[in-house]
């Protein structure tokens, strides 16, 4: 076991590793850039072992580092590496590494290939940075970070006029939320000298919530999500469903100590409205990724329902399993879709993505069948699989509420978002693999992205968080004692998925039941409502504020300007009329003297005898007198 | 109380403004002369109360010394007027700087 | 009879001393200054001053102004215009004129210096004379060449001999 110190480099090293890996790629010439999709997976498999080496060392590590100090307050770049966030970087850095496996496949002949994986590797970076950043401040920075990079990779087909708007949505709706957590992360950090009353530390955690609202896709602000799948498939895998949504969750983990009763009401409700609204969308879609980014707001929201219920374990388990059948049904869907883009050539503007258009891939896509199969029953929750232990904590924690009418609401929406979550994994499955067979010649992905989709699929057993396949007890058990599961949820969920699966079977096992409401696939209408009322809204306080500035603002600079040039004229009239007369004037009197003196000497002769006689009159005037 | 002597005063009075007022150099020698022959006439009415005749010869000098006066005065003039083209006194102001 | 010659010339001179103040040609003016100088030479007989008398007649109306209306005639060639002669300062001078004159004979009023005149023996024209040879031979000669200087000195400054010759 490494003693303490060698901890800590090792810690510092899997936070550099893919800092160097975005380096190296930015350095790498265009020609080869080949080159940086290999380098960059070396980086990353690195990067993962050490992560594991940590992962199974014990106790906390601490890095503090000074920063920079405010007047008596001193700052610290500190790092931490506890039980959550030892979890986190391994989610982090395998599911990393997979995407950056996959891309090599994926993501050849991209012309902007050293971008991509740079931006990949910063954004792991930023990633890993949040995770074990102990501080608000500095968390706040790497979440920046990652939002920016984010926002290069959702916009990395810029020429694509969608990808670019979408780039720009997710940026947006993102600084909504982020600048409410600004002013949240700010109120905490005046709470650590100062203790502050609940009302503003519920306030506090209420602004963080909605950085973490925005970050996650939670309700207000969830449309950013579904447009982000404008982007390659391999960074929805790991941005939008393993890595940068759940951010916004082990976030709230982390500031789980500070929320209050109120907050964690709003927390719950907003979680569940989430959940709900998320299952209802992602059923009536009908492009397969956007099914998959809508399931992924559903399960963001139950995860903030199981940290609004105080189960933040739970959330954590969720969080954990959700990351790799998420990132392995998006690394399906990309094979699926890698499959068949070599046919968009040849076809004129089939939508490839479209599951209508898809059909009878079973038999071409064997492993992406059977991937997408685990994966889609792990999201399920069907038992065996790792989504099954997950949701079954959860609905445990809303079965052990203490409030009854809470505890059956809550319940009770939990298994109707399972229920939904069902039917719509049987629908995809349903329409992209069953049905009838296109005559499209498809060939199966190559190994670089078989082995990752695999290595998701059996992360996606039950195995791997627990050996009892209905009953959390595995090492998760140990970490975290926690999450517990009861069994009449287990029950509850096991029976609503099985009778979900026959619902299931009976509404789509006819070929042309594609059908959907329209205001479930267009999110509620609420994406349009924005666009037709705070847009315009937003547009008219712009040119409002121009005017304002124009008219008002100019107008008191130049009004002030005005003011100083007129004063600047009275000062110079002033000068040239009083300071300088005063002046021209004594000079004038001295020269109007020295006139007359000089008038005395003027050569006139008989002048000077008309002065000599007045003097002689003088003098005899005085003799007389 | 000779009235004489106010003559003389006339004389030298008139004399005097003459020299002054009038912008000629030959009128400025009459005034000369004027002022030159009040001095006579005092000092011939005061030598008529007076033993010796200390007076009169005193005038007799101051005639020379007028026609001296008078020669070279008109001739200085003469000579200013032929090189300023003037002669006007006042106008003949080189040394005046 | 010889008091009333006397108030005559000196009326006329006065008159004429005057009157030159006011006219503006220099040729009148210096017929002013003759009738003038002439009429102080009758007021100088009347004082028992005969040979000052003479030679007033002698010198000036002979000489001075023989010199003087040369002036004018060569200062007028030159001038190619009659002489009009201007006034400048009139009314400082009239008030130094006034109060000289005011001061002077209010002097001559206040001063006590006439007792009866002293009776002269003798030849007056003899006893000039015999003093100029004797008593004032020395102021005399110096005049005499203090003339003589004059009239030379007047000669060359006049003449036009040195200015050609620069």
């Amino acid at each position: 076991m490494p003693n303490p110190s060698t901890l800590e480099n090792l810690l510092a090293l899997v936070l550099i590793l893919p800092l160097l890996s975005a380096v190296v790629s930015f350095v790498i010439p265009q020609r080869y850039s080949w080159v940086a999709s290999i380098t960059s997976s070396i980086f990353l498999v690195a990067c993962a072992i050490v992560s594991f080496v940590l992962f199974f060392s014990d106790g906390n590590v601490f890095i503090n580092a000074h920063w920079f100090s405010i007047s008596t307050t001193e700052l610290n770049f500190s790092l931490v590496l506890d039980s959550s966030s030892r979890l986190m970087i391994i989610v982090v850095s395998v599911v990393s590494l997979l995407v950056h496996v996959y891309s090599t496949g994926y993501m050849a002949y991209d012309p902007k290939l050293t971008r991509y994986f740079g931006m990949l590797g910063f954004f792991t970076f930023s990633m890993l940075g949040i995770v074990l950043s102990n501080q608000l401040i500095l968390t706040f920075m790497f979440w920046e970070l990652m939002g920016f990079s984010s926002y290069l990779l959702i916009g990395h087909w810029m020429e694509k006029p969608a990808a670019a708007k979408a780039a720009h949505k997710a940026f947006l709706f993102n600084r909504i939320g982020d600048a409410f957590m600004l002013v949240g992360i700010l109120i905490i950090f005046v709470h650590q000298s100062i203790p502050i009353d609940s009302f503003w530390l519920t306030t506090g955690v209420l602004c963080i919530f909605c950085g973490i609202i925005g970050k996650s896709a939670q309700l207000p602000l969830s449309f950013w999500l579904p447009d982000a799948m404008e982007g390659p498939t391999p960074v929805s895998a790991l941005l939008h469903a393993a890595t940068m949504v759940a951010a916004g969750v082990f976030l709230l983990i982390r500031i789980s100590s500070l929320l209050t009763e109120t907050a964690l009401i709003v927390i719950a409700i907003t979680g569940i409205s989430t959940a709900v609204f998320g299952a209802l969308c992602a059923l009536n879609q009908f492009d397969i990724k956007k099914i998959l980014a809508y399931s992924t707001i559903s399960q963001l929201g139950l995860m903030i329902t199981a940290i609004g219920l105080g189960a933040k374990d739970a959330a954590l388990l969720h969080l954990f399993t959700h990351a790799f059948f998420k990132a392995g049904l998006f690394l399906a869907s990309g094979s699926v879709i890698h499959a068949l883009s070599h046919q968009t050539t040849d076809q004129n503007k089939v939508d490839i993505q479209d599951i209508r258009n898809l059909g009878g891939l079973r038999k071409k896509l064997p492993i992406t069948f059977i991937v997408f199969c685990i994966t889609a029953a792990s999201l399920s929750g069907i038992p065996l699989f790792s989504g099954f232990l997950s949701k079954d904590s959860i609905l445990t924690a809303a079965w052990t509420l203490p409030n009854p009418s809470a505890q059956w609401i809550f319940s009770l929406l939990i298994a109707l978002v399972s229920f939904i979550t069902v039917l719509y994994s049987y629908r995809m499955i349903r329409f992209v693999f069953f049905g009838k067979e296109s005559t499209l010649t498809i060939h199966e992905a190559p190994s670089v992205m078989r082995v990752p989709m695999i290595i998701c699929a059996i992360a996606s057993c039950w195995f791997i968080v627990s050996f009892n396949p209905i009953h959390v007890s595995g090492w998760f058990y140990t970490m975290f004692a926690e999450a517990e599961t009861n069994f009449v949820a287990a029950g509850l969920s096991t029976v609503t998925v099985f009778i979900a699966l026959i619902v299931a079977t009976l509404l789509y096992s006819k070929q042309a039941s594609a059908k959907s409401i329209t205001f479930f696939q267009n999110g509620f209408g609420v994406d349009s409502f924005y666009q037709k009322t705070i847009g315009p809204a937003v547009l008219a306080l712009a040119s409002g504020a121009t005017k304002t500035d124009k008219k008002v603002l100019d107008g008191i600079l130049h009004f002030v300007a005005y003011a100083h040039v007129s004063f600047a004229h009275g000062i110079a009239w002033f000068d040239q009329y009083i300071i300088d007369g005063v002046v021209d004037t004594s000079g004038r009197v001295v020269k109007w003297i020295g006139s007359i003196t000089r008038s005395f000497q003027a050569g006139k002769i008989q002048l000077y005898i008309f002065w000599a006689v007045t003097g002689l009159i003088i003098f005899l005037f005085f003799a007389l007198i | 109380m000779e009235h004489a002597l106010i003559l003389g005063v006339i004389l030298f009075t008139a004399g005097l403004m003459t020299v002054i007022t009038k912008r000629n150099a030959i009128m400025v020698l009459i005034g000369i002369e004027l002022m030159l022959n009040a001095a006579n006439l005092n000092l011939i009415v005061f030598n008529q109360n007076s033993p010796g005749l200390s007076g009169r010869f005193f005038a007799l000098f101051v005639i020379v010394v007028a026609v001296c006066e008078a020669a070279v005065g008109l001739a200085i003039v003469l000579r200013v007027y032929k090189y300023y083209q003037t002669s006007e006194p006042d106008q003949i102001n080189e040394l005046k700087d | 009879m010889s008091l009333l010659t006397l108030y005559v010339f000196e009326c006329l001179a006065g008159v004429a001393a005057l009157s030159i103040l006011f006219v503006r040609n220099v040729f009148h003016a210096a017929l002013l200054l003759i009738v003038c100088l002439i009429s102080l030479a009758g007021v100088f007989v009347i004082y028992n001053a005969e040979f000052i008398a003479v030679t007033q007649i002698l010198v000036y109306a002979g000489g001075v102004l023989v010199l003087i209306i040369f002036g004018i005639m060569l200062s007028s060639r030159l001038a190619g215009k009659p002489l009009q002669v201007k006034s400048q300062y009139v009314l400082p001078a009239s008030l130094i004129g006034i109060f000289s004159a005011t001061s002077l004979i209010q002097l001559f009023y206040k001063q006590q210096f006439f007792q009866q005149p002293v009776a002269k023996a003798g030849n007056p024209i003899t006893q000039t004379g015999i003093a100029l040879m004797s008593d004032f031979v020395l102021p005399f000669e110096v005049v005499g060449l203090l003339l003589l200087i004059a009239l030379l000195g007047a000669a060359v400054t006049a003449s036009s001999f040195y200015t050609k010759k620069q």
